[in-house]
């Protein structure tokens, strides 16, 4: 399913209660910037709902993310509402900024405090939380990613992934409904990865929506929807399997397959042809047994 | 390209300050720390492992086991507390070791980060610059460097760095290390933040460079990249070597990897699971089509 004019309300049939998240021809320009960095972007999400947002660098992923999160102010848009706030408006993106988490790729933007435990505590200190409560949440946060030992450590000291864990339990030691994640696996070793898609899914699980951008293909496979960009718009929304299964489409956003799928790809080439097309190692295997 | 790097090796041979042919690298019981409140954080423990010139080693362990630091060490950019670093079988302090250092390249994660240059060709030049190469040698090595990260300079030369789009980039810091001619490149997470047809091309530049007979050291969480590029491991935790030489993957293998925060290469679990040997479990996708079709 190729679109060129994105539908608006895809993944919230009639009946539904509104999205959390509801923008419709969001558009950004970086200054001095000659193209869009978002030229037109539409896109709801509902609670509980995981959407994955795929792309090559530079199709405006990461420029989405700081947009919903409320970090930057739209050029334009019909609509962009988080949480019942307009993100159009001043007062709407210091709201969003509660209510919307953002987990950017690289952590050492977002670490900010002289020690770990700090650092989790940081988003609730602004909030003014009493300090038993803010105590046992950050306790609960340390414990959720394996931070307990490192808790007095300072943020510079830390590894990648150690620091990428204490962003992201700052990020969700505010309670939030909406969870921006922007490539939040690039730096962590395979078991942190999974420790992160693990407590979005978890997240989501909870009623959260979760926006997941992602250039790996494999943590794609397991989301409600997945939304490819090009140049600032999606030019496809819809099923995991609508979109590794068009090959054309994969190519031209420079973008892969899981694992499982480039090698059924390449037995594809060999003769060999595998369908439906697995995006997991049990589907693989599922398809090569029943083939053989 | 592959003529192109013939070509490159070619002309290494020629002119003195320019090298190819890969260099050994050996590492004695190397240790470091980091100081924290007056507290030492050991960083590496007699960490210990050789390397043949052409080599391939994937530098794999936890975040925090100690990766970054080792390169660093090799580098010469943070000096071993304890231990050495051998290259080409000298240690530090004999005569030839700092010029053995400067054909040391190091990547480092997020490279792109550290581009300053007011164009890709300047930014490229200013390594060889620095290694007192004539102009002419500089021109040539930029030249080579952009070619072969895919950037041809007639093209790429004079643009402004930051209207690169992040592979781009990625690529052009790339090419500001290749310039300087490393007989062993250090690479720390290369392929992060990447988008996957950008990985396919920097997977295919490091084939090349691997096949020109230049050492690689990947330091690297992503193992699927790691087994596809590397003939050797070396697994770190918390700064000491838990298995260095070939991959091994019987039951041992499997949960030393996996107790590391790791995982077995995608390839290597198929095999396992298909019955096959994991250890005679193919490199690539393609090979192992080839086995399966």
């Amino acid at each position: 399913m190729v679109m060129t004019t994105p539908p608006d309300r895809i993944g919230t049939p009639e009946g539904t209660p509104a999205p959390l998240l509801d923008v419709r021809g969001l558009r950004y320009v970086y200054p001095g910037a000659s193209v869009d960095a978002l030229a037109g972007l539409s896109l709801a999400v509902g609670a509980g709902e995981f959407v994955a947002v795929v792309g090559a660098n530079g199709s405006g992923k990461s420029t989405l993310a700081r947009l919903l999160g409320g970090l930057e102010k739209p050029a334009g848009a019909e609509v962009a509402t988080v949480c019942d706030h307009d993100l159009l408006t001043h007062e709407g993106r210091m709201n969003a900024r509660r209510d919307v988490g953002v987990l950017f790729q690289n952590p050492e933007n977002q670490l900010v405090a002289e020690c770990v435990e700090d650092d989790v505590a940081f988003g609730l200190e602004n909030l003014a939380w009493a300090p038993a409560e803010m105590l046992a949440r950050v306790d609960e946060m340390l414990a959720r990613f394996g931070l307990t030992e490192l808790r007095r450590r300072e943020p510079h000291l830390l590894s990648g992934g150690q620091k990428q864990r204490t962003a992201l339990a700052g990020v969700l030691a505010v309670p939030r409904r909406i969870l921006v994640l922007d490539e939040p696996t690039a730096m962590l070793d395979p078991a942190g990865r999974e420790e992160v898609l693990a407590a979005a899914r978890e997240l989501r699980a909870e009623g959260l929506a979760v926006v997941y951008v992602t250039q790996e293909m494999d943590e794609v496979v397991g989301a409600d929807r997945v939304l490819a960009l090009e140049a600032g718009v999606v030019v496809y929304e819809g099923s995991v399997d609508g979109l590794f299964g068009d090959g054309d489409l994969v190519r031209r956003l420079g973008l892969g397959l899981p694992a499982a799928g480039e090698l059924a790809l390449e037995l594809a080439a060999r003769g060999r042809t595998v369908t439906p097309l697995p995006l997991t190692a049990d589907d693989l295997l599922a398809a090569l047994g029943g083939a053989s | 390209m592959s003529d192109h790097l013939g070509h490159v090796v070619e002309r290494g041979a020629q002119a003195s300050p320019l090298h190819t042919a890969g260099m050994a690298l050996e590492c004695r019981d190397l240790g470091f720390s980091y100081t924290e409140a007056r507290t030492q954080i050991p960083a590496l423990r007699d960490v210990a492992f050789s390397l043949e010139a052409g080599g391939s080693l994937a530098l794999l362990g936890a975040s925090g086991s100690g990766k970054s630091t080792l390169l660093q060490v090799v580098k010469g950019l943070d000096a071993p507390e304890t231990g050495a670093v051998l290259l080409d079988g000298a240690g530090g302090g004999e005569a030839g070791y700092s010029g053995l250092q400067r054909q040391v390249g190091l990547v480092f994660q997020t490279p792109e980060l550290q581009l300053f240059a007011a164009s890709a060709r300047e930014d490229v030049a200013f390594g060889p610059r620095r290694l007192g190469w004539t102009e002419a040698e500089v021109a040539a090595a930029v030249d080579e460097a952009l070619e072969l990260v895919g950037l041809p300079p007639e093209r790429f030369g004079e643009r402004h760095p930051y209207a690169l789009s992040g592979g781009e980039q990625r690529r052009l810091a790339l090419a500001g290390v290749l310039a300087m001619r490393p007989r062993l490149l250090l690479l720390d997470e290369p392929f992060v933040s990447l988008d996957p047809a950008t990985r396919r091309e920097l997977s295919a530049i490091l084939v090349r460079l691997r096949a020109s007979g230049v050492t690689l050291v990947l330091a690297t969480h992503d193992v699927d990249l790691a087994w596809a590029l590397c003939d050797e491991l070396l697994l770190l935790d918390a700064g000491r070597v838990r298995a260095a030489g070939g991959w091994e993957f019987g039951e041992e293998g499997a949960g030393l990897l996996g107790a590391e925060r790791l995982r077995e290469p995608f390839l290597v679990q198929l095999w396992r699971r298909l019955g096959r040997d994991p250890r005679q479990a193919p490199r690539t996708y393609a090979e192992a089509a080839e086995a399966l079709a």
